[in-house]
């Protein structure tokens, strides 16, 4: 087989995106609360708003083949200011990072092992992440076909055994939402599971230059959606008016999995799943993270994080001693750590900032920043914009 | 010479300090390797958390019941002794042949406090998640269902299929009901739940449907009743009829029939018998596929009235007369009969629903499904609204088969 490694195909980076989507999809009780039996139109008016945001990222990735958001921070704004705008998106994956390893540790710790302290359960995800992180990002990749096939896998074995206990009527009467409502509905989804597609950003680079990066996102985007659509809909079908008050309610309509008295406590499944896929998304929030902290760090613009596919193989790279993942992952990776610690006192301080700020602080990074950046890009650097898309 | 000799020794003696380090970090590389995996095995026992089958006690049922002092109630466990339960009555195992399970109770303000009380008094925690049956006393239920239900939903250990329960009388009594098949009570009612589809005179209904029609708001949520019967001075539990609630308390209760057109309504039942007189005596039919279709429908004049289809598919069962039931008049006739039988049950249902003015059907669900606009204006006062509400009733009835006879066994019916 010739597969360079150290590089990724279109196909993984589109399964990479749903892996990366689809932890997020799975603990969707944050908007089914507010649009109840119509979230899973969510999933779709979500979807359309994140295309806008998917079409800056590829501006600016098309008009800079090769390079990552970092990199192109400091092509655009030079190396001070765009150093400053590069921290800010730092902040912003390490954040989510740490937001994210904190939501595991909560499902761990508060439905399967209620004794154990939370810290204990992130530190030992966490260690997993950086073990992921040196053994190079793009393996874990290269296994994100397979974590996909598992995630749906389940997904479908779960439904299926909830077949009977279904009433296709909780579903109806259909948009019955107030404006505010959908609104709400539609940025949370786009900012919180949509959006975060930016850390892939920072990965692209690794598809090599002449390929195009746009198609990968939006079809992993998409699958993504329409998985989130078809899992919201199990759940309310399952759960009915229940859906809008349980805190987690793919966990329950698993939970409620019973047949014949003897399939039952699916939700094991459900649990595995979500923690393989947590770790996916967490390392490459972390991989994002270590990558841009090293490139503003180094100053250098290409810190042969990902050998070049055209270059020396990868196996030389590794003679010569130079490892594929980044310094700094066991510094960030603590940094992440401690963070996630204290980022939320409770389950409940968590629930509320995802349900009131989450979309708004998320969205500043996801959109804002990067259109100021395309903007900027268009008004200064006109010519060379025409020259590539010519 | 010595110069170079010195030279020589100098490169030797450094390259051996080289590789004597080399090999030193291989080997503390190694020996950090070889803890992490001893590190590794002593997780692998999982002693954190860790909860063994002999220091958990497994609960199979709970019961809550009003307690004695105001605002307080009693959750009465039943818990599986494992060691009774792996011999069979009449071989001699290590068990001294007592009850294979110990009910235990106590009374505070609320669930969760009683259930942190009785570990002052048992040796081993209550372990809930493998609870099948929850009975709430018919008394506790008329003050506040509440509390009960919003514990055994959030709690994690819990789950959202257990049967869900009324006592007539008091709950834990049931938990002590003589059982003679079985070997715990529990299991023995939520059995006997699992059964209720050949009769279709009960409604099943487990936490999450209770909680489903709670939340409604229009909707009333329903409960089957069990109560206990003595019989040669023992008792023994049976169930009995359904337990109507509105806003969280229990309003009122339906007979048997008037279940039975609860279930035929909201598309429940599913097989059952109907006994119908004849002229010539009775004849018995029983039920093999039922399903039913309710619908609003807005009138010309603006009101909205349900529309009901029943379809029904019977086999003749049991032949009393010495009359042929299977000629096409009589099975016509037979027919005529299973339909008057249904729809007097749909009447019964509907006449004391009424009386109580609370929607156990799910008319209300099912006018904001198909009518969103409408229920905004009636759900304000839908209480009253609700009595006015009429329903038309259409049965397709039809008798499929007359099991393995023909003809009935008469005497002299060879001549």
């Amino acid at each position: 087989m010739k597969l360079e490694k150290g590089s990724i195909s279109p196909k993984e980076l589109m399964f990479s995106v749903f892996c990366f989507m689809q932890g997020t999809v799975l603990r969707s009780g944050f908007i089914i609360s507010v649009t109840r039996q119509d979230s899973w139109a969510m999933a779709i008016t979500g979807f359309l708003l994140t295309l806008p945001i998917l079409a800056v990222y590829t501006g600016l990735l098309r008009r800079f083949p090769g390079k990552n958001l970092i990199e192109i921070d400091d092509i655009v704004f030079g190396p001070v200011f765009g150093k400053i705008l590069s921290a800010f998106y730092l902040f912003f994956f390490v954040s989510l990072a740490a937001l994210n390893t904190r939501d595991l540790g909560n499902f761990v710790a508060g439905y399967m092992m209620p004794e154990t302290p939370i810290a204990a359960v992130t530190l030992i995800f966490l260690v997993g992440c950086a073990y992921t992180l040196r053994k190079g990002i793009e393996n874990l990749m290269h296994l994100s076909v397979l974590f996909s096939i598992i995630a749906m896998g389940a997904l479908a074995v779960n439904s299926i055994l909830l077949l009977k206990d279904v009433q296709p009527e909780f579903l109806r009467p259909f948009f019955q939402l107030k404006f505010s409502e959908f609104v709400q509905g539609t940025v949370s989804v786009a900012a919180v599971p949509m959006g975060e597609i930016l850390a892939f950003t920072m990965i692209t680079p690794m598809l090599g230059k002449d390929k195009k990066v746009g198609k990968p996102l939006l079809l992993g985007l998409a699958l993504s959606a329409t998985s989130m659509a078809l899992v919201i809909i199990r759940d309310i079908i399952t759960l009915g008016p229940l859906v809008a008050i349980v805190s987690l309610p793919s966990f329950e309509s698993m939970r409620y999995v019973s047949l014949a008295g003897i399939l039952t406590r699916m939700e094991s499944i459900y649990a595995v799943v979500l923690v393989i896929l947590f770790l996916f998304k967490v390392s490459i929030l972390l991989y994002a993270f270590v990558l841009g902290l090293t490139q503003m760090l180094s100053g250098k613009s290409s810190p042969r994080i990902n050998p070049d596919p055209a270059g020396q193989s990868y196996e030389a790279e590794q003679r010569r001693g130079r490892r594929s993942a980044p310094p700094l992952v066991l510094i960030s990776v603590a940094f992440v750590f401690f963070y996630s610690l204290f980022v939320f006192e409770s389950v409940m301080e968590n629930m509320n900032w995802g349900a009131t700020t989450a979309p708004f602080f998320s969205l500043t990074f996801e959109f804002l920043l990067p259109a100021v950046s395309l903007l900027v890009v268009c008004l200064r650097k006109i010519d060379k914009a025409q020259e590539v898309r010519a | 010479m010595k110069k170079q000799a010195v030279k020589t020794g100098g490169r030797v003696l450094r390259a051996l300090s080289v590789s004597f380090s080399q090999k030193c970090r291989k080997g503390a590389r190694r020996a950090g390797v070889f803890l992490l995996c001893i590190l590794l095995i002593l997780c692998l026992c999982s002693c954190w958390s860790q909860r063994e089958l002999n220091t958990l006690a497994i609960v199979l049922g709970t019961t809550l019941d009003v307690g004695d002092q105001p605002d307080t109630l009693t959750l009465t466990a039943q818990v599986v002794k494992a060691s009774e339960l792996g011999s069979g009555t009449t071989t001699k195992g290590n068990s001294s042949g007592g009850k294979a399970y110990v009910n235990v109770s106590y009374t505070d303000n609320s669930v969760l406090a009683a259930v942190r009380e009785l570990t002052r008094m048992q040796n081993r925690r209550l372990y809930f998640a493998h609870n099948e049956v929850l009975i709430f006393s018919g008394e506790l239920a008329k003050k506040d269902i509440a509390e009960g239900l919003d514990v055994f939903m959030r709690d994690y250990e819990t789950r959202m299929n257990v049967n869900l329960l009324i006592s007539k009388g008091k709950a834990s009594e049931i938990l002590d009901e003589n059982v003679e098949l079985e070997k715990i009570p529990a299991i023995h009612i939520s059995r006997l739940m699992g059964n209720q589809k050949s009769n279709s005179e009960t409604v099943v209904v487990t936490l999450r449907d209770f909680a489903i029609a709670t939340l409604s708001g229009s909707s009333a949520p329903v409960a089957p009743m069990v109560e206990l019967y003595e019989s040669d001075g023992k008792k023994y539990a049976k169930l009995e009829g359904t337990a109507v609630f509105k806003k969280g308390k229990m309003i009122g209760e339906l007979n048997k029939e008037q279940t039975r057109g609860i279930l035929w309504v909201t598309n429940k039942a599913q097989s059952g018998e109907k006994t119908v007189d004849t002229p010539w005596g009775q004849v018995t039919l029983e039920v093999l596929h039922s399903s039913s279709d309710l619908k609003p429908v807005k009138g010309e004049d603006g009101t909205i009235r349900m529309k009901l289809t029943i379809d029904v598919e019977g086999a003749i069962q049991g032949n009393e007369t010495t009359e042929n039931m299977s000629i096409p008049e009589n099975v016509a006739m037979l027919k005529g009969k299973m339909k008057n039988d249904v729809r007097s049950d749909v009447e019964g249902a509907l006449v004391q629903a009424r009386t109580l003015s609370a929607d156990v059907f799910g008319f209300g669900e099912a006018i904001h499904r198909e009518y969103p606009e409408e229920w905004e204006k009636m759900k304000g006062n839908w209480d009253q609204e609700f009595p006015k509400i009429g329903m038309d009733v259409q049965i397709n009835a039809e008798l499929s088969s007359e099991g393995g006879l023909v003809k009935p066994v008469t005497p002299g019916g060879a001549q």
